[in-house]
């Protein structure tokens, strides 16, 4: 136990003063800012400029406001995504790799600290770190909100807990590989792997339980090829926000609400846990038979 | 009383068609003693090591470190390592790495405060604020050697101590020995230096491309009148093709 948590602890530290992973979260949490700050500037000049064209300005505010919420809601759960992916990244390339790289896992190794404590350690510390860091992203996300008022709150809750599983994911398959190969390597394995395989096969399954596809073949196929990959972790938010901007806009928005990603469900939750579980065996597994 | 390290036997490649880089070795090593593990670049004598402290796995033979399989945390308890070309976390402080590693040792907190500064000034880096990454090559090998003793020790592994160290700094790892030595520590080391050796340990093994050829106490090893240089040189000769040629676009007169 002390073992775990003195590798842990020095781990965060090690974390906590990685440049990169520093640069990804003030990009982010400017990002962020600006967006919000940005939206409301622009669409309160456009509809304040504007009577009776462009704009809004025959909506009533809280209309208005909902509108922009939802507006900022999409851009941020992309953003959050994307960010949430580089950090992963950031975290999976390093926190074990660069022990093993640099031959520091040579003096630790000798010490007694069994493999199973040290990977536990590596672990906890990433998934700390990256909830750190992740949250502090969410709760400027839910401050720049206020700006809105619209009631949206627990829409970026449920999608920021999603984008977070997603990650954690992502993030023990990129420690995994990366005790087996380069990092760079690992990285790109795990981007093949991870978003293009995996986000094709949960697209095209998609498409196929909307009724999009219609062929009955592929959507077996699929069906059985879904339940063979990890897949993210979807709110129901994404489907909201689309069917909320369409009602505000108009109809014509049914083509698109059909290509919306499903929610996830429960078996999609008890998957993506068996997969962090299996991520995390592997990283254990990798870590046990590494001779340095 | 129980040997600290029992070597038998041990076998070692790293790749299933590479040949042996350790190849049927045997030795013992008590309480107390100081034993130099002798051998040109690539004899095997990283590997010998790497394997006593856990960190490889033999392929044939028994190795037993405190009557235990290495690959056991507990059995690496009162064992120090200093590897060849040590490496930290990159971005932790020389202070922060002992207090790590004291802590990976189940040193607790009072402890760890009375040793670590000590240890610290013991290796010439109290004060120092820097992270590991900023180290030069003699710091990092400064600090091996300190997070090797933080924790008493029974067992010292030395695994080229001195390559980076300036003379001062070699002479404070001669000392340190001599002292481990009296108290009963057991001295395993791994060293070019022949000199360095011949004068701090009792008993040597000479490896060439992973057999022994020759073991014994450094009388046995070094007859009357001859240099431990001389004995190494010429065993290390008589298993390989000599290698005093020069390369001919060196000695060609007639450079073009």
């Amino acid at each position: 136990m002390n073992g775990t948590l003195a590798v842990a602890r020095y781990t965060l530290v090690e974390l906590s003063r990685r440049r990169i992973l520093l640069v990804f979260f003030i990009i982010g949490a400017l990002g962020i800012l600006g967006l919000g700050v940005g939206l409301k500037v622009i669409y309160s000049v456009a509809s304040s400029s504007t009577q009776g064209g462009f704009g809004p300005s025959n909506v009533d505010p809280a209309a208005f406001n909902h509108f922009l919420e939802l507006l900022f809601l999409t851009y941020i759960f992309g953003a959050l995504g994307v960010f949430g992916l580089l950090i992963a990244y950031g975290i999976g390339m390093t926190a074990i790799y660069h022990d093993l790289d640099s031959g520091a896992a040579v003096s630790i190794f000798s010490k007694p600290v069994s493999r199973l404590a040290f990977t536990t350690g590596k672990i906890a510390a990433a998934v700390a770190a990256l909830l750190v860091i992740m949250g502090l992203l969410a709760v400027e996300a839910r401050l720049v909100m206020f700006l809105f008022g619209g009631g949206l709150e627990n829409a970026l809750t449920v999608a920021v807990l999603a984008v977070i599983g997603n990650t954690i994911a992502l993030m023990l398959l990129v420690l995994a590989l990366s005790t087996w190969m380069n990092n760079i390597v690992a990285a790109i394995v795990a981007f093949i792997y991870y978003n293009v395989v995996a986000g094709v096969i949960a697209f095209v399954h998609n498409l196929t339980d909307s009724g999009v596809i219609g062929s009955g073949i592929v959507k077996t196929i699929f069906d059985v090829l879904y339940w063979l990959v990890p897949h993210e972790l979807i709110s129901s938010a994404t489907g909201d926000l689309v069917r909320a901007q369409v009602a505000i806009q108009g109809a014509r928005g049914n083509t698109v609400i059909a290509g919306v990603p499903q929610a996830s469900t429960t078996g999609d939750i008890i998957w993506w846990a068996f997969v962090v579980c299996v991520f995390c065996g592997l990283v254990y597994y990798s870590v046990r038979r590494r001779e340095v | 009383m129980a040997s600290v390290v029992s070597v038998e036997g041990l076998r070692k490649r790293y790749r299933h068609h590479d040949p042996w880089a350790v190849d049927g070795v045997s030795f013992q090593l008590e309480p107390g003693q100081a034993f130099g593990l002798l051998g040109p670049n690539g004899a095997g004598k990283s590997t010998v090591v790497k394997i006593i402290a856990g960190l490889l796995r033999p392929d044939e033979g028994s190795v037993q470190l405190f009557g235990a399989d290495p690959g056991n945390p507990t059995a690496r308890k009162d064992l120090g390592f200093a590897p060849e070309e040590p490496d930290f976390p990159k971005f932790l402080r020389a202070s922060e790495v002992l207090d790590y590693f004291a802590s990976l040792l189940g040193l607790d907190e009072a402890e760890r405060k009375r040793r670590i500064p000590e240890t610290l000034q013991f290796a010439g880096l109290d004060g120092e604020r820097r992270q590991v990454r900023q180290f030069s090559k003699g710091m990092k090998q400064r600090l091996g050697i300190a997070q090797a003793i933080l924790g008493r020790p029974k067992l010292l592994i030395l695994d080229e101590p001195t390559a980076d160290l300036d003379p001062l700094g070699r002479r404070d790892v001669r000392a340190l020995i001599d002292r481990l030595k009296d108290s009963g520590v057991a001295v395993l080391l791994n060293s070019h230096l022949l000199s360095e050796v011949e004068l701090v340990c009792d008993t040597v093994a000479i490896l060439a491309k992973g057999r022994v050829l020759k073991e014994g106490t450094m009388a046995e090893v070094v007859p009357e009148g001859r240099s431990l240089e001389d004995v190494f040189v010429e065993l290390v000769q008589a298993s390989a093709p000599p290698r005093d040629q020069l390369p001919s676009f060196i000695t060609d007169k007639d450079k073009s």
